[in-house]
């Protein structure tokens, strides 16, 4: 019970603002693809867009290889998890779970015994005479799950579910939202500003900004190889350093700064108008005590530790007051300096990124 | 903290407010068993029960109760689906065509009850119409639905639009969604609404009087009493609304308390949490 749900070079415009630009993306049957980008990127428009909420105004939406063009919400094989979960607040859990079914005009008895089930998938049995405002954030989050589920969905949209739930409870549900769609085999988009949640659950993410598609690839590969700056600073952190290419190999280039000349890895054939900039995670730099022999090294001074538990931030200045960040694993293995000491901040070639702003056609 | 002083202006205040609300009444209501040809309780003749006696066989005031009764049932019958679907319309437009519906429901309000009654005479003489309690009925109808459409009005403030899209999105029709989500949501408010255009087609005078025709409606009726000469029956007849009005809502009350208690009980079960 799943299908594809395919948008063909689909846009959005209200008034003169267009907020989907263009979006062009197979989501495969069975697959948890989250769409990932600050608010006001567009991300709920697309949703709302395939649940039939709105229509495009230009370009095609296909479910399951048909068009979906001029059908409304209620004739999808879609339904969408609201990011209030809008339940009936004066309906029982088990009439909540079973609207659907009382819509179709099943009997009273069958609706009952359908809800049930859908209670236990979801982990709450027995719940069903319940009214709404007696459950707590996470069993709210399943009842509106079972009633989405009681559709016998192809697709189900979130929109961010998880957002008014406490952290410990997000990152339970993270897991459970998986098991579920693995459970169910339903195609599950996702719609997210919250970068952990994309990566941590989805086969794939579309990362997003104004309204285009900026990385279409598996959590990975968005962290790892980021298609260009916008996608490596909204997912993860950086040291940044403006600057300009002043050679270039096949998958590298060395990169003039203010700070000095660092060699990084280039993939991207520049075009002559985009600005770049040279992106260092804090976890792929390094402090050591004496002056790598290669390249990519700048002495500084450590002015602030700040312990995060499982990993420490370490604040270095340089000479000319640019301050950078390096992260450490709070293993015990690595020596954290003391405050005030020289080092010098030091990264592999291979793990910083020269990249473009923004790339303006969406790869995917 | 309040001080002592302000505190006992608070008390005097409260004390002379509720005297001057209740007084009237209580002294109207002992007149109604004061033996004396004029309704007051001053001088006392002596106790009687020959007010009320004198109310139940009066069958012209029983006809005039029951016509009201009658054009009341029917004002609610009437005004209530218009001013929820009013109320409905007004919520889901926008701009101006929004402020001229929503002026040209309430503009009744603003309106003297005469002007109601007379133009609502004229327009429906004009097409040969002859007055009559149907006539009243329209016109009460013509305010008393804005009075139900503001209180549902308000009540559709606190509705969560996005229940009505889960609930299409759950593949619910329009009607459906109106029946089994919109309308439940504005039960307290139609039922308030309800109440109100009862009791407002009650003690309307103005539109009636001059829409009746031949009919007499309670109020009428007292009216025309007091013209030829008033006798505490008039006090019997009000003792006896006032008291039926307290009942009613009492008995609500305790209707909702326990109801209210019934649904705390329901599914109490176990309030676990994750």
């Amino acid at each position: 019970m799943s299908a594809t749900v395919e948008l063909d070079r689909v846009s959005a415009d209200f008034g003169s603002f267009r907020a989907v630009d263009k979006v062009s993306v197979t989501i495969g049957a069975g697959e948890f693809f989250s769409f990932l980008g600050p608010s006001g990127c567009g991300k709920t428009t697309i949703l709302r867009m395939v649940s039939g909420f709105i229509a495009p105004s230009e370009g095609h939406i296909r479910i399951g290889g048909e068009d979906m063009d001029g059908i409304r919400p209620n004739k999808r094989p879609t339904v969408l998890i609201f990011q209030n979960l809008a339940l009936f607040p004066l309906m029982p859990v088990w009439e909540n779970v079973s609207f659907s079914l009382e819509m179709r005009g099943v009997d009273k008895a069958a609706r009952r015994a359908r809800a049930e089930e859908l209670l236990k998938i979801v982990d709450l049995p027995g719940a069903g005479n319940k009214m709404i405002s007696q459950l707590s954030g996470g069993q709210k989050q399943r009842v509106a799950i079972a009633r989405a589920l009681a559709v016998e969905p192809k697709v189900m949209l979130l929109d961010e579910p998880l957002s008014a739930l406490d952290l410990k409870l997000r990152q339970h549900m993270r897991a459970e939202l998986r098991a579920i769609q693995k459970r169910t085999n339903v195609t599950f988009i996702y719609i997210t500003h919250d970068q952990g949640e994309a990566l941590a659950m989805s086969d794939r993410v579309a990362v997003m900004s104004q309204g285009r598609l900026q990385q279409v690839a598996k959590p990975e590969d968005i962290y790892n190889n980021p298609s260009n700056g916008f996608v490596a600073s909204f997912v993860g952190e950086n040291n940044v350093f403006d600057g300009r290419i002043i050679a270039s190999q096949t998958t590298t280039a060395r990169f003039e700064t203010d700070l000095g000349v660092f060699e990084a890895a280039f993939n991207t054939p520049p075009s002559s108008d985009q600005k770049l900039r040279l992106y260092v995670r804090p976890e792929y730099a390094r402090l050591v005590s004496t002056a790598p022999e290669a390249s990519n090294a700048i002495a500084v001074t450590i002015s602030d530790i700040s312990f995060e538990g499982n990993f420490i931030n370490i604040h270095a200045t340089t000479d000319q007051g640019r301050v950078l960040t390096v992260e450490t694993r709070n293993d015990g293995s690595s020596d954290i300096p003391e405050t005030g000491s020289r080092r010098y901040f030091t990264f592999d070639a291979q793990r910083a990124r020269i990249l473009a702003d923004e790339t303006q056609a969406a790869h995917s | 903290m309040i001080s002592k002083t302000s505190r006992i202006i608070l008390n005097v205040y409260v004390a002379a407010f509720l005297i001057y609300l209740l007084a009237p009444l209580i002294i109207m209501g002992g007149a109604a068993f004061n033996d004396s040809r004029f309704p007051s309780v001053y001088p006392w003749v002596g106790w009687t029960d020959r007010w009320f006696l004198d109310l139940f066989r009066d069958t012209r005031m029983w006809n005039a109760f029951k016509n009201t009764i009658l054009v009341a049932l029917a004002v609610v019958a009437i005004s209530v689906p218009i001013g929820t679907a009013a109320a409905i319309l007004v919520n889901s437009l926008q701009g101006r065509v929004r402020t001229v519906l929503y002026g040209m429901m309430v503009a009744p309000i603003l309106t003297p009850g005469a002007v109601i009654g007379i133009s609502t005479l004229l327009f429906w003489h004009h097409f040969s119409v002859p007055s009559g309690l149907h006539l009243s009925t329209l016109g009460q109808c013509s305010y008393i639905s804005a009075f139900v459409m503001l209180l549902v009005l308000a009540r559709l403030q606190s509705f969560d639009r996005g229940l009505e899209e889960a609930a299409l999105d759950l593949g619910a029709s329009y009607s459906q969604v109106l029946r089994r989500i919109l309308l439940p949501h504005l039960y307290p408010a139609i039922g308030a609404g309800a109440a109100i255009a009862f009791f407002q087609s009650i003690e309307n005078f103005n539109t009636t009087l001059f829409t009746r025709g031949p009919y007499d409606t309670l109020t009428v009726y007292v009216f025309s009493r007091v013209r030829s000469g008033i006798t505490p029956t008039i006090n019997a007849l009000a003792l006896i609304m006032i008291a039926v009005t307290l009942l009613a809502a009492i008995s609500y009350e305790i209707y909702r308390r326990r109801h209210e208690k019934v649904l705390l009980a329901r599914g109490r079960g176990n309030p676990d949490s994750d």
